[in-house]
């Protein structure tokens, strides 16, 4: 067992068992952010320039197409910013949703609004509820820390399907270096890892897996050679106030909470079970973010930290309700919750593929190659 | 005066809701639990929910699904598909459902409209009249899930099931299902003018005004819809939706 420390700088500490520190006391997730935005923010005239750029590629790419992009809206703050900004630079985007039927009342309102008001089009990928729910208590029951995973999954899945069926070239995301680079590995770790998945669900579910959007391994890097994933939040002046002011006075936008908490299941994953089962508190990571890119202060963000995740009455309600839907009586909730925590690394995966040490060997002459197609 | 009731129509298909073109084309919506959930966020005045598949598979109602569902639902729940018996008629009832919608029953043993009413009160006794459109331009009656025809009148079959202790019908036009071209409102308006109790319209709403025509010009008490409450945009995209308070003061 390791000493308890947290970083001087941000709040981010040994719940995560990879952190490590410098000799300044600073941790390699703040070292991550620093490169990150050393590599991606362009900001002043070169940003706008970078921008300007961007817009064009993707408008010529996008001539006698229905849509020149591709979205995905959850009816949280960064993809709905996404499709703000998308429309204020004239780009004709298409709008994707996965329902994996989890959204809250507040996720659907967020997204007819401003779609509505944004005139943007929605297409709706509705997950086979008895399959996810299979995919979903397998991944309960394999006890690693990364239920989320097959959403995640899913919706790069969807987003890269969409865009070879339309012909589109460029998948605007909400990813941005500047709120969400803390994130550790050993948290969740996978998403792109259909092996993992499908291993997973095969020791863990109950019935076979027939229309769950995936991506293997080829189709990942092809992907990578023929669409352009663009976190686009990257090239401007994202930030989280100035974001959450525009959404709520220019589209009617309403705020549920906490990140990610649009979703009840991600609400209570994040907010319950992560921190009770695994002593991830996954705040952490979002406020260090925000401590890096100026935000907030490290002292309000260990002050956030002092609250509950959401009111407990609320956990209460949304454990009964997770259950129900899940499928689950109390005392096989209880299983979960007290089984042996367990790791990406304990189970099949492309992973574990890639770590050979002749794929490894391997790396440095394919991502050679992957950059002249790009 | 008291506004018209709006009602979204949810139908279930095995485990899952979907939404159909003219009773055919089944559309996935997702799991019933979580819609049901979201319109009750949403404050609606309450919800028809049909299971299309019950009659036709020969069963009766899914009770522990139903269970599931009304155990997040606090607005007034309507339930119809496969309710045969008194005892399925209970066992709704105690599982917290406020009113049972019959229709193939209606058709095939009326004494259960009856018993219903007698046990519940009229108000949770209602029926459902599917209507097709003959060659000729006849209204008749359809059962089975729009499967079987019966030669029954649909104005005739309504005042028949007042008579037996009907506390409401509802008019559903198998044409206009799922076309958001308009309810049928002169078959409505024929339903409504000839019985005392309520008719809910239903089929065929593409927005608002329709709605608000059924009720203005077809006489209805209320008005069901589905695809206007479940769908967005030109494609289709699945999301719930309800109008809020203001709008449906504008509209209706």
């Amino acid at each position: 067992m390791t000493e308890y420390r947290m970083c001087k700088r941000c709040v981010m500490d040994t719940s995560d068992p990879e952190i490590t520190f410098d000799k300044n006391g600073v941790c390699n997730h703040c070292h991550t952010y620093d490169r990150l935005v050393r590599e991606h923010i362009v900001d002043g005239e070169a940003g706008r320039q970078r921008l300007e750029k961007l817009v064009a590629d993707i408008k010529r790419a996008g001539q006698g197409k229905q849509y020149d992009c591709v979205i995905g809206v959850s009816g949280g703050v960064d993809s709905t910013y996404v499709a703000y900004l998308v429309k204020k630079l004239g780009l004709r985007p298409l709008a994707l949703h996965l329902d994996n039927g989890w959204d809250s009342e507040l996720a659907v309102k967020n997204i007819e609004e401003t779609l509505k008001r944004l005139e943007i089009d929605l297409y709706t990928e509705v997950l086979d509820w008895e399959e996810f729910r299979d995919i979903q208590s397998a991944f309960l029951k394999a006890s690693t820390p990364d239920s989320e995973i097959p959403t995640d999954h899913a919706i790069v899945a969807i987003l890269g399907n969409m865009a070879a069926k339309l012909g589109v070239k460029y998948i605007l995301i909400g990813n941005n270096v500047r709120t969400e680079t803390h994130l550790p590995s050993a948290w969740s770790e996978g998403h792109f890892d259909w092996k993992y998945i499908r291993e997973l669900h095969k020791r863990f579910g109950t019935r076979p897996l027939k229309t769950f959007p995936h991506f293997g391994f080829f189709t990942y890097y092809m992907r990578m050679i023929t669409q352009k994933r663009i976190a686009i939040l990257d090239y401007v002046h994202y930030t989280k106030k100035e974001a959450l002011r525009v959404l709520q006075e220019e589209l009617g936008w309403r705020y549920y909470g906490g990140k990610h908490y649009e979703s009840i299941y991600t609400r209570f994953y994040q907010g319950y079970i992560l921190p009770v089962k695994f002593g991830y508190d996954k705040r952490r990571c979002h406020l260090s973010s925000l401590i890096c890119s100026g935000e907030m202060t490290r002292e309000q963000a260990l002050e956030e930290l002092e609250i509950p995740t959401y009111s407990p009455s609320m956990q209460e309600e949304d454990r009964e309700y997770v259950a129900k839907k899940l499928g689950f009586s109390d005392e096989e909730f209880n299983t979960v919750m007290n089984a042996p925590k367990r790791s990406y690394w304990d189970y099949p995966s492309y992973g574990h593929f890639m770590e050979q040490p002749i794929i490894q060997a391997m790396i440095p002459s394919v991502k050679k190659v992957m950059a002249l197609f790009q | 005066m008291i506004r018209p009731r709006v009602i979204p129509a949810l139908l279930l298909r095995g485990q899952g809701l979907v939404k159909t073109v003219k009773f055919k084309e089944p559309k996935y919506l997702g799991d019933p639990i979580n819609i049901v959930r979201i319109f009750n966020d949403k404050e609606v005045d309450e919800l028809v929910l049909l299971d299309i598949t019950a009659t036709p598979e020969n069963r009766g109602p899914q009770f522990d699904l139903l269970k599931n569902i009304t155990s997040e639902a606090f607005i007034p729940l309507a339930y119809g598909g496969g309710i045969r018996s008194m005892n399925d008629v209970r066992k709704l009832l105690s599982i917290g459902i406020e009113k049972l919608i019959m229709n193939t029953s209606a058709v095939e043993n009326p004494s259960l409209i009856r018993e219903t009413a007698d046990h519940a009160g009229s108000q949770a006794a209602v029926v459902s009249i599917d209507v097709k459109k003959g060659l000729l331009g006849k209204y008749e009656v359809f059962t089975h899930c729009g499967q079987k025809k019966t030669w029954l009148d649909p104005v005739k079959h309504a005042v028949e099931m007042e008579k037996m202790g009907a506390g409401e019908i509802i008019i559903n036009s198998i044409d206009r299902d799922g076309t958001m071209q308009g309810y049928d409102v002169e078959l409505v308006r024929k339903v409504a003018d000839s019985v005392q109790v309520p008719v809910v319209a239903c089929g065929g709403a593409g927005n608002l005004f329709d709605v608000s025509e059924v009720i203005k010009q077809g006489h209805a008490s209320a008005a069901a819809a589905g695809s206007i409450f479940v769908f967005q945009g030109p494609l289709r995209g699945v999301l719930i939706s309800y109008p809020t308070p203001k709008e449906l003061k504008e509209f209706i």
